[in-house]
């Protein structure tokens, strides 16, 4: 493929300290007040609401500075090491940072990136490439967009996103004799413990929420409440469905494709039939629904800011429904453990969680976040110990 | 209306068979009359309507009444009558993990007379009887499977003795069913699912064959290939069919059902003489195409989510909103699929990706 001949030319220009002042310069760039990067996939993504796009990326993007970067690539890109010329990265889904952070990544290893973007989001990493190259030029050469499938075979690496069965195709693909990352399907839920001040709490659940339209696997598919004093759990899924109706106003949900319309009705016809189950929904076009169990079930996860309240008796009851949740867990947003959110961090790591936050940042992973459970640059590198010490 | 009063009424309309004319005002009361029942008598019906904010009050008009979407049959059982009561359970294909769907049957007389009047209509027009052929295991392998007992149910009405299923609990071995294909001398119904025409075209391939089933012989399939195969569209298997099997396309009949409804969509081509891709929509059944979240209609020439209200289901949900994309035509509607969409969706579970039942 010329394109990757051209990348392996253009890697030459990744030097470590220039790739982290450009990449650090253009998340600067997008996070800006009046960014006209953001501004302009926030009109044309279509997937989203521009709101949800401004603020998503706004927000996402504040810890991804120049120190951030730097610190990472130390931590992870030891000397000596073998990076990856070109690394092929395959992406999906449609939103805008998980793109970001997958392009931008490799590069901070030191490797050029043939990028293919999702179907359902062409722009995201179309944009951002422009924007690294108006930033510096010559890192910018190093990050080529396109959909040529003969990249996964010539690639040094690959990076793919994708449900399950896609990751499973495309690692036998690439074999094993390439670095392969694949981020397949997972599910996240909000903890609640008892300390929780509802109110407050249900805001930052909602922006949760709200960013993204639950679409992505830090989206809070369930939001499992500890019910003490009992009626907290209901209490907390009022204020849940008080705070969705308000940030609909600031955050408005994207038109959903038919497919997720029918699914989204399912879910809600589902938690509708279930005995015992109460069900909140907004008026009219109805773009939220609160959907309070009456404990002891799994629901299925919920997406489109359908959500689904579980109460729980106890933090070790939710720990349960957790380990339920294994090996496809992502994240743990909590609120109102106390004391008690050591043990809750054990029962999300025993479940496989790789990231507890607090409720309100489910959506702003840091960039050195181990996705998946996996360190973000370490694996496409192969590390070299060198003992020099003889006798 | 009592229940009984329902059934013999929709009954005697089944018994006119496929071409009794479509009478808005007979359909029109008995959809009232049967939405005020399964409003009354079914638990789960009800709480679905109420959290929708439909009371039997506001429903005035076949079109109000509220449709269950084929997922709620996952979830909880839609059903008018206690469960001690039910002669049979059919359940939607699928892993033993993710939850399945279920038709809870009390009585067999409308779902039998519903599934014979449009089988032969639309599949057995032109004889008494026929020899059946089936890809498919037949119910007492697959009690639960709806189109097992479909299968069997005519084969037991329409065909000759000698009829017979080529599949069985176990499997099936696709070089015995092509011997009995090559050895067939007079026509046959050859039934089945589409993933088993897949796995009999591509093995009759690999053996470089080409059978000339007999004149008259028909081919009726159905079901759709569920990942068991792989996916052919429409002509691709229909071309396979004819290629390999020797059955002009004027004589495949294509099949769409689900296990939530009690009747059936052919495609009239044996009764038309043409082969055209129009789901013809019995007399006792309305199917209308709506946006999923509203279950307003959609304009006249757009695509949509599929709702079929069906008279024969009388004990569980008469109006069942399908995950299917459709599009009316003239004669019938098109089935084009799943709704499209999940591309966007990213990498968060698809329900019942993960969960079954606690």
């Amino acid at each position: 493929m010329r394109e990757l001949a051209e990348l392996a030319a253009a890697r030459g220009a990744l030097e470590p300290r220039r790739v982290i002042r450009a990449l650090g310069e253009t998340f600067a760039r997008w996070r800006a007040p009046r960014s006209p990067e953001r501004e302009r996939l926030a009109r044309e993504h279509g997937v989203y609401s521009p709101e949800v796009v401004e603020r998503g990326v706004q927000l996402a993007l504040a810890g991804w500075t120049e120190s951030a970067l730097e610190s990472l690539r130390a931590r992870e890109v030891p000397s000596p090491c073998w990076v990856p010329p070109v690394t092929a990265v395959w992406l999906a889904g449609s939103i805008p940072t998980a793109a970001f952070s997958a392009l931008a990544l490799p590069l901070l290893a030191g490797s050029a990136v043939y990028a293919k973007p999702a179907s359902a989001d062409p722009l995201s990493a179309r944009f951002f490439a422009a924007s690294l190259a108006e930033t510096d030029p010559a890192i910018g050469a190093a990050l080529a967009v396109g959909s040529d499938a003969k990249a996964l075979d010539e690639a040094d690496a690959v990076v793919a996103h994708g449900s399950d069965a896609t990751i499973a195709a495309l690692r036998a693909r690439v074999g094993a004799g390439r670095p392969f990352l694949g981020y397949g399907h997972k599910g996240s839920l909000a903890a609640l413990g008892p300390a929780v001040e509802p109110a407050v709490a249900a805001r930052r659940l909602a922006l949760d929420v709200a960013l993204w339209d639950g679409r992505g696997c830090l989206s809070p598919a369930w939001v499992l409440a500890v019910d003490a004093p009992r009626g907290r759990a209901a209490e907390l899924a009022r204020s849940l469905a008080s705070a969705l109706e308000e940030v609909e106003d600031e955050l408005p949900r994207g038109a959903l494709a038919p497919g997720e319309a029918s699914e989204l009705v399912e879910l809600r016809a589902r938690a509708a039939v279930r005995e015992g189950t109460r069900l909140e929904m907004a008026a009219g076009a109805s773009t939220w629904t609160v959907a309070l169990e009456a404990g002891d079930v799994r629901p299925p996860p919920g997406a489109f800011r359908f959500v689904s309240v579980v109460p729980v008796p106890d933090l070790e009851s939710l720990g349960s429904f957790c380990a339920g949740l294994t090996p496809t867990l992502s994240c743990v947003g909590h609120a109102g453990f106390g004391a008690e959110r050591a043990r809750l961090a054990e029962l999300a790591a025993a479940a496989g969680a790789s990231r507890l936050c607090p409720l309100g940042r489910m959506q702003l992973p840091p960039l050195d976040w181990n996705h998946d459970g996996q360190p973000p640059l370490r694996p496409l590198v192969r590390t070299l110990d060198q003992e020099t010490a003889e006798g | 209306m009592t229940r009984e009063e329902l059934e013999r009424e929709i009954l005697a309309w089944i018994s006119e068979g496929v071409d009794a004319p479509p009478d808005d005002a007979r359909f029109e009361r008995l959809a009232l009359a049967l939405f005020h029942l399964q409003y009354e008598r079914g638990a789960a019906y009800r709480r679905l309507c109420d959290a929708f904010g439909r009371s039997a009050s506001d429903v005035r008009d076949w079109r109000d009444v509220p449709a269950a979407p084929t997922g709620a049959f996952k979830e909880a059982r839609l059903a008018i009558f206690p469960p001690a009561d039910t002669v049979r359970t059919f359940r939607t294909s699928g892993s033993t993990t993710a939850a399945r769907g279920a038709l809870a049957l009390d009585d067999l007389a409308l779902y039998d007379a519903s599934l014979l009047a449009t089988f032969r209509a639309f599949v057995v027009p032109d004889v008494a009887r026929i020899r059946f052929l089936v890809l498919a295991p037949p119910a007492e392998a697959a009690p639960d499977s709806s189109l097992s007992y479909m299968f069997s149910r005519a084969a037991a009405e329409l065909g000759t003795p000698d009829s017979a299923f080529l599949v069985g609990a176990g499997g099936w071995e696709p070089d015995a069913a092509i011997a009995e294909l090559a050895a067939a001398r007079a026509p046959v119904a050859l039934c089945g699912t589409a993933f088993a025409f897949v796995h009999l075209c591509d093995r009759l391939a690999e053996r470089r064959l080409r059978l000339a089933l007999p004149a008259g012989t028909r081919v009726m399939e159905t079901g759709g290939f569920k990942g068991r195969s792989r996916e052919l569209s429409r002509e691709e298997l229909h071309g396979a069919i004819e290629a390999r099997l020797g059955v002009p396309r004027a004589r495949i009949v294509n099949q769409y059902g689900m296990c939530e409804l009690g009747s059936q969509f052919y495609e009239p081509t044996l009764r038309t003489g043409r082969y055209g891709d129009v789901k013809f929509v019995p007399p006792w059944v309305r199917t209308r195409v709506v946006d999923p979240l509203t279950q307003k209609d959609v304009g006249p020439d757009e695509t949509g989510a599929l709702l079929h209200v069906d008279l024969a289901n009388v004990g569980s949900v008469q109006a069942v909103l399908t995950s299917d994309s459709g599009q009316l035509a003239p004669g019938g509607f098109r089935v084009f699929g799943r709704l499209t969409g999940a591309e966007a969706r990213g990498c968060s579970l698809a329900a019942d990706a993960l969960l079954g039942a606690p």
